[in-house]
């Protein structure tokens, strides 16, 4: 934390070395050999690919005829089509339950990390961490097997306890939920981590002077570590929602029945790769970036943290 | 330098300001155990499941441990004849080993060039960087794709590694970590005559060390359990990655021989099971690191 609390914005060191360098333009060789290469990965894997992206959203294409400017004609089509609005609903539905839950737990687990001793601390650490490791086809195949209606591991326990065995992934009310259990068991420790981290790095002299004024432990959490924490739990809100909107395995590999778990990455996957209708996967692709541009926005600003790098 | 965060290391102040009887602890401990044990109960079930036969796996009623222990699955799916494993091993730890190393370089390289040098464009070009990671990879997955079509890198291994050369997020986390090493440094080397790469591999590089790790094992992992892309761009059976491989097995032995999918699953698992257990350490202070943005 203290190299990069160091590290701000702003060009005070290159204005030091001007000063000392003498001459006011002293442009380094190495820097403008790196500098041109970045930008011509930039250019070619970047603004050339957005700007496609822009481009095919106003066209028709199937990769096979030339591409024909049909205007907005894709977001509108987009926003008629009950497919579109069924992936957009189940993303939606999927990433709040899965965030606020996820989330949530992570915080419990490293509020109660927080009291244990170092080593233990490390030692549950590790073995939360082990499912963020695993690749995520790994995971996505044993919790197929442990989800199999017949034989699986969730039967077999329900079993025990008298419950008639469910459909779970079968099903198309349950498929999604199934899905959102996995990926919280699946993420839950690398929040967790983050958090705890935020917890660990609260001042020891704060906690004392709380102490000092008799504050009790409800008063020293609400007061104390949930302010003090509230950057990294924004960080981890944020980083959450980005990389739950773009998840895409699970829903490829262990896909309930119909369309019940379709979202939209799914969704623009298969108008980009499957059905072949580029322009439309394209004006798809470009309504996720608006929607995470909007939710990423949102979230900076409702909780008023300085999104300073 | 040594004034990193190592949760690991040193307790909570906020352990010491609320935990004041030990048997706080104890219980709180037991609640986390057993939350442990149901965090690793599917792993039993994938290293037991693989070392079952094809009759075991779907007898009825179900035991977590197999009837009779056997190899057979680790062989069906090791076999070329029937799934190209060993092949996928290879092309993943060629396209993980590249890419991580190449990040490695150009990272602290840029982390530097950022933080230190001066060039034409230093602000702009850094902001730039910086807004790239705003736009979803779903947005560039097509025009990517067509981009590698032009190249002519698709189902070639290539295809995974060109566009991994620069990671934003890296040398962002780099020039952060080159702000912190004193700019004494710097110029009492250059008085000394030293050149710019000079310094940068005599210096930056061994002073950016800590963030250096942290970054090469998200990166190994980010590289090594990709999915998405690889899909996009391979098809050929022998290029393929072992996240594909895995599914193409599924999809092969899936109904009857899970076993070969548990085996199979088991074998991804570990070079990241490795890597995690090797740098560990470093691991959480990574993370500490990378997470404490905000």
């Amino acid at each position: 934390m203290s190299q990069t609390a160091q590290g701000e914005l702003g060009l005070r060191p290159m204005k030091q070395l001007e000063k000392k360098g003498g001459s006011k333009r002293r442009y380094s060789p190495l820097a403008i050999i790196y500098s041109s290469a970045l930008t011509l990965f930039y250019t070619v894997l970047f603004i050339i690919p957005f700007g496609t992206a822009i481009w095919l959203a106003f066209q028709n294409w199937d990769y096979l005829t030339k591409p024909r400017f049909v205007g907005l004609r894709n977001f509108i089509k987009a926003f008629s089509d009950k497919y579109f609005w069924q992936a957009l609903k189940t993303t939606v539905m999927f990433s709040v339950v899965e965030i606020c839950l996820g989330v949530a737990l992570a915080l419990l687990l490293a509020l109660m990390l927080s009291q244990m001793r170092g080593k233990w601390q490390n030692l549950f650490l590790s073995l939360y961490y082990l499912p963020v490791i695993t690749p995520g086809v790994v995971t996505i195949y044993l919790w197929r097997w442990l989800y199999n209606p017949t034989g699986g591991a969730f039967n077999t326990a329900l079993a025990l306890f008298g419950i008639p065995g469910q459909p779970f992934l079968a099903s198309p009310n349950q498929a999604l939920w199934c899905i959102t259990a996995m990926i919280i068991w699946a993420n839950v420790g690398g929040a967790a981590v983050i958090l705890l981290a935020g917890i660990n790095d609260i001042p020891t002299s704060v906690f004392e002077a709380a102490k000092l004024d008799g504050a009790g432990f409800w008063m020293t959490f609400f007061r104390i570590t949930m302010p003090m924490i509230r950057p990294v739990l924004v960080y981890q809100l944020v980083v959450s929602v980005i990389g739950t909107v773009q998840m895409f395995e699970p829903f490829f590999l262990m896909g309930g029945p119909g369309f019940s778990t379709r979202t939209l990455s799914l969704y623009t996957y298969q108008l980009g790769f499957q059905s072949l209708n580029l322009g439309y996967g394209a004006a798809v692709s470009i309504v996720i970036f608006v929607l995470l541009l909007f939710a990423t926005v949102f979230q900076l600003q409702r909780w008023q943290v300085n999104w300073e790098y | 330098m040594e004034t990193q965060v190592t949760p690991v290391n040193r307790s909570s102040a906020f352990r010491k300001a609320i935990t004041s009887g030990r048997w706080i602890e104890w219980l709180i401990g037991f609640i986390l155990a057993l939350f442990s044990a149901a965090m690793f109960y599917p792993f039993l079930w994938l290293i037991f499941s693989s070392f079952k036969e094809g009759a075991d796996i779907v007898r009825i009623p179900v035991s977590l441990l197999p009837q009779k222990w056997t190899l057979s699955a680790y062989r069906m799916v090791l076999d070329p004849n029937r799934a190209n494993l060993p092949q996928a091993y290879m092309n993943s730890l060629v396209v993980t080993t590249a890419n991580v190393l190449t990040v490695l370089f150009t990272s602290s390289l840029g982390g530097f060039v950022f933080a230190r040098l001066n060039f034409p464009g230093r602000k702009i070009l850094f902001y730039f960087i910086l807004s790239t990671t705003m736009v979803p990879f779903l947005t560039l997955l097509i025009p990517l794709y067509i981009v590698m079509k032009y190249m002519g890198l698709l189902n070639s291994l290539w295809a995974l590694w060109v566009p991994s050369i620069f990671s934003s997020f890296g040398i962002f986390l780099c020039r952060q970590f080159v702000y912190g090493i004193p700019q004494d440094l710097y110029d009492a080397a250059k008085m000394d005559g030293a050149g710019d790469f000079a310094i940068y591999r005599e210096i930056i590089l061994n002073l950016t060390k800590p963030v250096l790790s942290a970054l090469a094992i998200f990166n190994f992992l980010g590289t090594f359990n990709a999915y998405l892309w690889p899909l996009v761009v391979l098809n050929e059976e022998s290029k393929l990655t072992l996240p594909l491989i895995l599914s193409r097995l599924a999809n092969r032995f899936g109904g009857m021989d899970y076993q070969g999918v548990m085996a199979g699953s088991v074998l991804v698992s570990i070079p990241p099971l490795i890597v995690f257990l090797i740098f560990q350490r470093n691991f959480v202070k990574g993370i500490a690191l990378t997470g404490m943005k905000g």
